[in-house]
């Protein structure tokens, strides 16, 4: 029988100790909270450790039962405090699992910039080509008429000036009227030519993209747009092998297996002049062996695309450039990039590419 | 120019040529001509097709006068089968027994109109009698056309009148082939690819004792006439020209006038040589006069125009004054009409340039200067010309030809060119036999001399003043050889061609362009034209005459190439600002245009001469950001720092760090938000607040407009990384907090701290001192985090918190040295900007 008024035996203090010690582990919902219930109860000066002086006073036989009451106490208290560690933990981890973010949600999304439509078209091009072994120039906007028209066979007083509106610019300082300047804005990127061939010997190899200015302003026109021009001069060069570069880089550039044509034009700087046409890359179907366009309204159902002007270049071009016409021949070709952008893009105005609205250019993101 | 299929057939031998859309496959149609010509380089762009095939002939029985209506009549016709009443509102209705065009009901008219039977204010009508012009074959739209008497009713009026069924192509004619602006022309080149040959029209050649009159044509300006034919008739009938001509002009665009002008026309048409008929009883002295005007002289053309001629205006004169434009336009005084009985008839070959100067000096475009610019014959077709006139007037008018006189001045020489045959299929790649070549050479007109087989004497006729040297005529032969069968084929490289070398700019421009879309901007391309009242703003004192201005623009305000990239960029803010409120954020590189301010200084070259002259051409790369504007009165816009941020990153991405310093000030910027950007002591680019009287001029002060520019030319061309050792030791931070005045900018306190970093060292003791620098991220050793304004700092004042990071490159770094080496550098950078700011202090 105990005496409830008698000291309490050491057994029954661990006892006490170990309940309060469950009661405040079941408490405790952090890890800094557990390490406070281990300190008051397991710490130097806990109420456990503190409890182990009793043994001092306990009988031997006492002793060794009371000692393994507080190991088994201890280890009790050390393993009730790992799962409870665990426990915490599992919690905090489902708690982190149950969160729920709508990633659908974009309110203001960040769009991806763009390059003009020209641009990518006119860097595709000149992929292509340097691929095919061409070098790339340009000149200036501003050019002599010397190297816009004269040099390149376009004398002047001839009706083939005419062929395309110039612009001519005044001289410096002079605000109106007719004062006489020798320059004009550039009607085509032919001037490159001249520039290269009075600045390299051949074998020449390259081809000329930039921008050009023609008085024409409708809807199919307009006073500014972009041309590529390529140039190869050598020895033996032929009229076969112009069309055969073209196919090359007609394949490059719109796939495979379309046909080129020429027929005959006139260009004052190539004898002779042709132009070119491809089959047209929109309406296409793979037949046996060869391919069949049926016509679309790209092509205006005629199966072929109008793509440029080609030739030989005119031997008085060379003369003009230093070039000895006995000695090289060469040819020339040119075409629109903007005209080709729009195929690409399916683009129907001109006028799209140079008015800046963001809701068009934005479409163009590579 | 339209080329008439009808008077094709009239020109050509062989097989004719199928007037009608429809035809069976052995026939050769209008299609296969065209394709044909256009394989022979002359483009068609179109084919138009004509007919009639339900109007008739019929015979007036009865007029009598409508009972409901003064202006109507009723009429009674006799088709050729049985009477058919019609009304008929015209006041020109021929007698008894004349004969009209009807159109009986079932008739679709041309311009689409179906006729019906009608009841016209109660009496009915069975058909419709036409004018020319309701029938497309004439302008003439004010009667109903009147047919010759003799015409038998019934006959369908395309069985009377040659020339209503038609098919018409049009070509558009090179400047290179005057020859191919007549009939004849396009049916020589025709003859030899279709293997036929061409026929001649009926010509009245002048018997040997047609009297010369020497005075009829005097000629004092033989350096622009090269020989003038001039003929005088008399008797000349004037009057309307017989139906068919009528309706073959009509077919050609062309309006018939009288039957002498018509004639002109006609042989123009047909043989593409103009000619000119003078009233002879209306010149001075009944003769002509080829001069040079005297400046000043004055004239009026035959379109009723005053002109006041020129010293380089060729004029046929009479024996007072001038009466034509030679190769330009007749004259009013001398003009035929239809009181004329005497006629001068001129053939002529004029100088092109001449012609053209002339032409343009008074703005005229006809179908004469248009030939005579281009070339017309000097020989054989220029008599041709003058011989089918001449039988046209005579059998026409009646006009009989009592004299002639011919004067000849500087005429182009024949050539005889060396046509090497082997060189054809040597520049073409595809072999032509020899034969052939010289088969199509003959057929054209050209005359061959085969004589010496490799090199060929060859002399073209003088209506073909294209061909002058041997690749001329190589084209000949492959326009009629034709390019089907041209091999796609290379010719053998030359194995030396080296590649030259990369324009670093465009490579730069390029790759400058991927940087600013990488940061999320749209490339825009604008017109590169301008004005002077949008160019205004951003030009400093005298660059008004540096801009490069075009003496013919299409539009007063597109007429000065840019000096700047803001005006355009401006116009495409506003093109998006009246679509949508999306904030805009766009780019462009593109040139510049300014006469240069003094002679730049070129390394001579083959181009240098011409170059030194030309303006210069920067390339700019400008960005704008413009969105709707939040609060008015903040100090802070965000489109202008996101500004910064973006170019700074899309120069970063070309391996570019520039620093943002205070630009050299623009005053197209706000003058209190703008910032240049440096690379050392050089400038490469400013960006700012747009000036807030800019935003207003152009109405768009609802938008915050923040712009940048980099000039292109002065970025480094290249960018080649270098490894830089990572750091093995951590650097160590202290923060500053400096309370200063607004006037200093952040990049003026890291400029001083950097200075001061750059001098003062700590612990040099091992080789290895304490320095600036972060073991985080090599480039931003000194960070600039925030600045602030308000409590505790006075106004016009702000606190900037700056960090500052510290290490040694092969150590661990101590407090102790980190802190005497952070007092140090702060310490001597405060007494550095001390001198700007007296009340600069550490916080």
């Amino acid at each position: 029988m105990t005496d409830p008024t008698a000291e309490p035996s050491p057994t029954q203090l661990l006892e006490r100790e170990r309940e309060r010690f469950e009661a405040e582990l079941a408490d405790a919902v952090d890890e800094a909270a557990i390490y406070q219930v281990q300190v008051r109860f397991l710490g130097k000066k806990g109420s456990v450790t503190q409890l182990r002086k009793l043994m001092a006073k306990a009988s031997p036989e006492e002793r060794k039962q009371l000692g393994q009451a507080f190991n088994e106490t201890k280890d009790a208290m050390e393993s009730a405090m790992e799962a409870r560690r665990k426990q915490l933990e599992d919690q905090v981890r489902e708690l982190e699992l149950s969160r729920r973010v709508d990633l659908s949600l974009c309110p203001s999304p960040r769009q991806p910039g763009s390059l003009h439509p020209i641009t990518a078209t006119r860097r595709r091009l000149e992929r292509v080509f340097h691929r095919l072994g061409f070098d790339v120039f340009d000149g200036p906007h501003v050019e002599a008429e010397d190297y816009n028209f004269d040099k390149l066979n376009i004398e002047a007083g001839h009706p083939a000036r005419d062929m395309q509106d110039t612009f001519f610019v005044l001289p410096p300082g002079a605000k109106r009227g007719d004062e006489p300047s020798n320059f004009v804005l550039r009607t085509h990127t032919s001037p490159v030519q001249v520039r290269t061939m009075l600045t390299h010997r051949p074998p020449i190899k390259m081809v000329a993209p930039g921008t050009v200015f023609r008085r024409d302003d409708d809807p199919t026109h307009s006073p500014m747009f972009n041309q590529i021009e390529g140039l190869y001069v050598d020895r033996g060069v032929t009229m076969a092998d112009l069309k055969a570069t073209l196919y090359n880089f007609v394949s490059a550039f719109f796939g495979a297996g379309l046909q080129v044509r020429f027929r005959p034009s006139y260009f004052p700087f190539v004898e002779p002049g042709a132009e070119f046409d491809v089959q047209c890359p929109f309406c296409r179907e793979a037949g046996q062996g060869t391919q069949i366009s049926r016509g679309c309204s790209v092509c205006k159902q005629t199966g072929w695309i109008e793509l440029g002007g080609a030739g030989m270049v005119h031997p008085a071009v060379f003369e003009h450039c230093g070039i000895d016409p006995e000695i090289y021949t060469g040819w020339a070709f040119g075409f629109g990039i903007d005209r080709m952008a729009m195929l690409r893009y399916g683009v129907p105005d001109l006028k799209l590419f140079f008015n800046g609205d963001l809701r068009f250019l934005e479409q163009f993101p590579c | 120019m339209l080329i008439s299929c009808a008077w094709l057939n009239e020109l050509l031998d062989g097989p004719a040529i199928a007037l009608g859309p429809v035809h069976d496959k052995a026939t050769r149609s209008a299609a296969d001509i065209a394709e044909q010509l256009t394989n022979l380089g002359l483009e068609v762009e179109g084919i138009a097709y004509f007919d009639l095939p339900d109007v008739i002939v019929a015979e007036i029985r009865s007029v009598s006068g409508h009972p409901q209506a003064d202006k109507l009549h009723v009429v009674e016709l006799f088709d050729g089968e049985g009477a058919v009443q019609v009304v008929c509102g015209a006041s020109n209705l021929p007698s008894v027994g004349g004969k009209i065009a009807f159109a009986p009901v079932g008739t679709t008219l041309p311009g689409g109109l179906a006729i019906g039977a009608r009841e016209l204010r109660g009496v009915a009508s069975q058909g419709m009698i036409c004018s020319e012009d309701e029938l497309e074959i004439g302008s003439d739209g004010e009667g109903i056309m009147i047919l010759p008497r003799e015409w038998a009713p019934g006959t369908r009026l395309r069985e009377c009148i040659p020339g209503i069924v038609d098919a018409v192509i049009e070509v558009s004619v090179t400047p290179n082939r005057p020859d191919a602006l007549g009939h004849i022309g396009v049916a020589i080149d025709l003859a030899v690819a279709l293997g036929t040959s061409t026929r001649t029209p009926k010509l009245w050649v002048p018997p040997q004792e047609l009297p010369i009159d020497a005075s009829l044509v005097t000629l004092a300006a033989p350096q622009r006439c090269g020989r003038y034919l001039g003929f005088a008739l008399e008797q000349v009938a004037i009057g309307p020209s017989p139906e068919w001509m009528r309706v073959r002009l009509h077919r050609l665009g062309l309006r018939a006038i009288n039957n002498v002008v018509d004639i002109t026309n006609y042989v123009l048409m047909e043989t593409g040589q103009p000619l000119h008929g003078f009233d002879r009883a209306k010149l001075d002295e009944r003769r002509v006069v080829v001069r040079m005007a005297a400046a000043g002289e004055p004239m009026t053309t035959l379109d009723g125009a005053e002109i006041k001629l020129g010293a380089d205006d060729l004029v046929i004169a009479d024996a007072s004054r001038p009466q034509a434009l030679a190769g330009v336009m007749g004259g009013a005084d001398s003009a035929v009409s239809s009181a004329t009985d005497q006629l001068l008839l001129e053939i002529a070959w004029f100088e092109p340039k001449g012609v053209r100067r002339t032409a343009r000096r008074h703005d005229f475009h006809t179908d004469s200067s248009h030939r005579f610019e281009r070339g017309v014959d000097h020989g054989g077709k220029l008599e041709l010309a003058a011989h089918r006139a001449l039988e046209l007037l005579r059998s026409l008018c009646g006009g009989v030809c009592v004299a002639r006189c011919e004067v000849t001045g500087e005429r182009p020489k024949p050539v005889e060119i060396r046509l090497r045959p082997e060189r054809i299929g040597a520049l073409l790649g595809m072999t032509i036999d020899d034969d052939q070549a010289a088969r199509i050479l003959a057929g054209l007109g050209i005359r061959v001399d085969r004589s010496q087989a490799k090199a060929w004497r060859c002399t073209p006729p003088s209506f073909r003043p294209d061909l002058e040297r041997e690749v001329d005529l190589i084209e000949e032969v492959m326009r009629h050889h034709g390019l089907d069968d041209l091999p796609a084929e290379h010719s053998p490289a030359s194995a030396h061609r080296q590649p030259l070398a990369e324009d670093p700019l465009r490579r730069r421009v390029d790759e400058l362009g991927d940087g600013l879309r990488g940061v999320g901007l749209h490339e825009h391309l604008s017109l590169a034209f301008s004005s002077e009242q949008a160019l205004a703003p951003f030009l400093g004192e005298g660059e008004g005459d540096r801009l490069v201005r075009v003496r013919n623009p299409l539009r007063a305000q597109a007429g000065v190439m840019r000096s700047h990239m803001l005006p355009g960029l401006l116009d495409a803010v506003a093109v998006n600002h009246a679509h949508h409120s999306r904030p805009i954020s766009l780019f462009e590189i593109g040139r510049i245009y300014r006469w240069p301010a003094t002679q730049p200084a070129l390394e001579p070259g083959p181009t240098s001469a011409v170059d030194r002259d030309l303006p210069e051409e920067r390339t700019h790369a400008a960005v704008i950001l413009a969105s709707r504007s939040g609060d008015q009165h903040r100090v802070e816009r965000p489109a202008t720092r996101a500004c910064v941020e973006q170019i700074r990153v899309a120069l970063g991405s070309l391996g570019i760090h520039a620093e943002p310093r205070p630009a050299t000030p623009v005053a197209w910027l706000h003058p209190g938000v703008q910032v240049g950007l440096w690379l050392g002591d050089q400038q490469i680019g400013v960006i700012g607040e747009l000036h807030p009287d800019i935003v207003a001029a152009r109405d768009l002060a609802e938008l915050e407009i923040g712009y940048g520019e980099l000039w292109v030319d002065r970025l480094p061309m290249s960018f080649e990384p270098r490894y830089l050792e990572l750091a093995k030791f951590p650097s160590s931070a202290r923060d500053l907090s400096l309370d200063l005045a607004d006037a200093i900018t952040a990049a003026e306190v890291l400029v001083a701290l950097r200075e001061a970093g750059g001098v003062a060292a700590v612990g040099d003791e091992q080789g290895d001192p304490v320095e600036l620098g972060s073991a985080a991220d090599p480039h931003h050793a000194i960070e600039a985090l925030e600045e602030y304004r308000g409590k505790g700092v006075e106004p016009g004042r702000r606190a900037l918190l700056l960090r500052l990071h510290y290490r040694a490159r092969g150590r661990s770094v101590t407090d102790s040295e980190v802190q005497t080496l952070h007092d140090r550098i702060v310490e001597a950078a405060c007494a550095q900007l001390r001198p700007i700011d007296p009340n600069l202090r550490v916080r």
